[in-house]
Formats: C-alpha cells, structure tokens, sequence
C-alpha cells in the first residue's frame, strides 16, 4: 500500500516537472520548490546522524578520543561564517582545507599532466598516435597567443579548431543521449511502476 | 508562410509531442536492436571476470551518485552486481553521498532476490554512506590497511571481524575500483589511489562526462568505462551472454552477431527480467530519437540556409 501511495505522488510530481514543457505554472514551481526542501531534509539529518554522530560525538565524547578536539575545533569555527563581527576567524579553517588540496598537487600532477605527456612521447607506428600527437600540438599551439596565428603556421593552428570541433560535437552527441536517457528512465517509470504497461 | 520560415518558428512544444511519441513507442512495443559491444565496456567486463571465484579477490563498487541520474547509472549498478554475484566475485560497496547510499540498499535488494544464496558480509560488504570530507583518507587509507580505513560497514559491524575480510587486506586485494558517478570522481580515484598504489580504476558515467574520459582510457589510468545508457546496455548483454551462460569471456563471440543471438536463447528466464534489461530496451526509444534529432538538425539547418537565401534575394533587388 506505502508504495503504491509512493509511485502515485512520483508520477504526479514527474508529471508537474514535465508541465513546465507547456509553460511555467504553479504545479512545476510547487514540485520544484518541494524539491529542494526534501533534498535538504533528506541531507540535513542523514549527515547527523551518519557524519556528525559517528565520526566526531561518538569518538570524542563517549570513547574520550581527545585528539580529536582539535579538528573539532577548526569545524566547529566555520559556524563563525553567520557573525559579521567574526566571520575572518572562519578563515581559519578555509586555509586548512586550502592545505589539504596542496597535498593533492604533486599526485595530481602525475596522474593529469606527466602520464598524459608520456602518451605523447610514444614511437609514430599507427593511426591513432599519428592522429593524438597532431591533434594535441595543434591545439596547444592554437592556445598559443604570442605569435600571430599567419601562414603556414597560421594554417597549422587551424587543424587544432578542426580537432576541437570534433571533441565538441562528441560531447554534444552524449549530451543529447544523456538528457533523452534521463526522460526514457520517467517514462520507463511512468508506464512501468505507474500505469503497468510495461512488465 | 514559407517552408524555410515554418521551420524557423516552429512551437518548440510540437517537438516534445514528437519526441515524447518516439519514446513512448519502442518502450511499449520493443523493437530489439541490436547491441554492439566496445572495447572500453568489454576491457572492464574481462578485468572484472578474471577474479571469479577467488576468495583472496575482490572489487569495490563506488555508487557516488544521487537518484537524478539513476535512467542512466542504476542499469550499470545492477549489471555489475548482478555480474559479481552470478560468477562468485566478492563485492565492496561505498557512497561518498548520502543518497547514494540509498542506492546502493535499492540495488543489493533488487538483485539479492534473484541469488538467495549469496550473503551480506561473505559474498559481499557493504561499506554504506561516508561523508565526503573522508573521502582522501579512506581512499589513501585504503592501499595500507582497508579494514582500518573503512572501520565499519553500512550495519555498524566492524569490518575486521567480518568473513569477507579474512583474505582482503588492501588494494593489493583489489582487482579494480568501480567508479559509477555523475561527475569527475573517478579521476579522485586515479590520482590518489592510482597514482600511489597502482590500484586499476574503471568508472560508470552519464554520457554527458563520457567523451572526457578517452583521455584517461588512452593512457591506462582507466581500464575500462560505461558510457552512459548505451555503456549500461553493452553491460548487460556482456553478462546476459557469457555470466548467465556460465561462458569465459570472448572478444571474439562477444562480437560475433550470430553467436550472440544464439547465446541469447540459452540465458535462464531470471535474465529474462524487466529489470536486467532496461538499459537494452532504453536503447531501442534512444536509437529512434537520435534518428529524429539528426531530421530535425538537417531540416532546421535546411530551413535556415533557404531563409538566408531568400534575404540575400530581397537585399539584392
């Protein structure tokens, strides 16, 4: 019975989401606004009780893991972003976490940039490297604004906008196949779940 | 009004009726294209299969994704699982989002009902929600001790204790981290836990971040990748076709259209399930989309040349 009640308000929801494809109107603006506040109640408690109780009360105040104070404290002086007085005290804890994604540059670095180039530096033997290699000098040249994009190297750049809209229109295709994904995924819903015409 | 200026300010609202009838259609009455497999879906599938059986083995399925791209990425959860419990590979769930955590409950359920035999804890874990902020511990924690890093499963229970652990110490343990998300997670993946403990990283994404990933599939740092709905339905035919045939993988079979089709009809019925093949059916409602979209970009290009043809007319008298 929960559930059937569950798939009706979820097909009527879906259905005023799809409503805004008419026109904006009251039921998509009271789905939308529903929306952020389920999110948010569905978040809000979650990371209660599945962050906060677990990995900073239960530690510190029941099995007296005091080491964690510390942290607890540079968390605790982001709440200090509400005060207009003290909000610069909340810095403190935003140049942590800056540190955090310093420890991240080294290794990122390896996996972004050194990997790729060694990709680069690999012997011309088949079509496919043939075509990476041309592609990715192409278009770093292309990026490259202190020269005068003239003759022949002017000529060169251009096979980089050439390689670029390539990348561009696959994007474009997946793109197009996620969004309509998304919309068979409702109407899998609604003509499974809901009205059972598909089994 | 002209062709060309009909096609200009045509009410985008038709389109979505056409549209919504090319969708509705091949989900009622299925036409049953045909499914080509890649090279990325099946280089994940291989790598997930060569640990079948093993006790000292296993892979970690990351579900950080929420319930907005579920048409794209549940298909995917319940391929893998489906996959990893058919063929006796041990399994580590994890979320990073409290939502996917949800999921990953939804998924474990839906395909624990068809291999009753398979048991929380032994067969597979589930590790549950982690908050985001201990993510990089958890993943560098992992590569010295993951019992350590993790700590508890999604019950509470600690994991040192648990059955599945005894032979699984670290990522030496692991064959490969399965990354299904709607964003670039995986590379956190590839550059913390890659980079320092040379774990393999395959990821499951929404088509919208699938073309990001050829660079990383070109350099190895991922093994292997589900691109969107499609990615989802080469899955599940891979599985459908070789695990429920109870069949080593094939390069060769797996794109051998005739063999396929006679794998096809020796599957057993719980393969049959709506459920396991939604991604396929998607498929045949994306394929006639697609066909529509390119009629309407020619037509709208058509349209807008000839319009552009009749001002230079007019201009020129």
């Amino acid at each position: 019975m929960t559930e059937t009640i569950g798939i009706w308000i979820a097909a009527f929801l879906t259905l005023c989401m799809f409503s805004f494809l008419y026109k904006d109107n009251p039921f998509y603006k009271f789905a939308e606004h529903l929306f952020v506040g389920v999110s948010m109640g569905y978040y809000i408690p979650y990371t209660f009780y599945n962050a906060f109780l677990p990995y900073a009360y239960e530690p510190l105040f029941l099995r007296k893991d005091y080491i964690l104070i510390i942290p607890f404290i540079i968390g605790i002086l982001y709440w200090f972003r509400f005060s207009s007085k003290f909000s610069w005290i909340s810095r403190y804890p935003i140049a942590f976490s800056m540190g955090m994604v310093g420890m991240g540059v080294p290794m990122s670095m390896h996996a972004t940039v050194l990997v790729q180039m060694r990709t680069m530096m690999l012997p011309l033997n088949n079509i496919n490297i043939i075509l990476i290699f041309i592609g990715t000098i192409s278009i770093l040249l292309y990026f490259f604004f202190s020269k005068a994009h003239e003759g022949v190297y002017g000529k060169f750049t251009s096979i980089g906008i050439w390689f670029m809209m390539v990348g561009f229109g696959a994007s474009f295709g997946y793109t197009v196949m996620a969004r309509i994904s998304l919309l068979i995924g409702r109407i899998q819903f609604l003509l499974g779940d809901w009205l059972g015409f598909i089994k | 009004m002209k062709f060309s200026e009909s096609m200009q300010k045509l009410d985008r609202r038709y389109i979505y009726i056409v549209l919504a009838i090319a969708v509705i259609l091949p989900l009622v009455f299925p036409i049953g294209f045909k499914t080509y497999s890649t090279t990325p879906v099946e280089d994940l599938y291989r790598h997930i299969d060569a640990i079948a059986g093993r006790d000292d083995m296993a892979i970690i399925m990351d579900f950080t994704h929420d319930p907005g791209v579920m048409p794209e990425l549940y298909p995917m959860d319940l391929a893998i699982l489906r996959h990893c419990f058919e063929r006796n590979i041990k399994v580590f769930t994890i979320s990073f989002l409290p939502q996917g955590a949800a999921i990953i409950q939804l998924a474990l359920s839906e395909v624990k009902e068809d291999y009753p035999d398979i048991e929380a804890n032994i067969d597979y874990c589930n590790f549950g929600f982690k908050p985001w902020g201990l993510k990089l511990p958890i993943m560098l924690g992992m590569g010295d001790d993951i019992a350590k890093a993790v700590e508890t499963n999604s019950e509470g229970l600690k994991l040192e204790n648990l059955p599945i652990m005894q032979d699984i110490k670290n990522y030496d343990n692991i064959q490969v981290v399965v990354e299904i998300s709607g964003s670039s997670m995986g590379q956190f993946w590839v550059t913390y836990a890659r980079a320092k403990f040379g774990v393999d990283v395959a990821v499951g994404l929404t088509a919208v971040m699938a073309a990001d990933v050829y660079p990383l599939l070109q350099t190895g740092q991922f093994i292997g990748s589900l691109g969107g709905l499609k990615g989802a339905a080469e899955y599940e035919q891979l599985v459908d076709i070789f695990a429920m045939n109870g069949q080593e993988f094939s390069k060769k079979k797996a794109r051998n259209m005739k063999w396929v089709e006679q794998a096809y009809k020796n599957i057993p019925e719980k393969a049959r399930l709506y459920k396991y093949n939604k991604a396929r059916i998607g498929m045949d409602a994306q394929a006639i989309v697609h066909v529509l979209i390119i009629l309407f970009i020619i037509l709208g290009n058509i349209g807008y040349f000839l319009e552009q043809r009749e001002q230079k007319k007019k201009y020129m008298k």
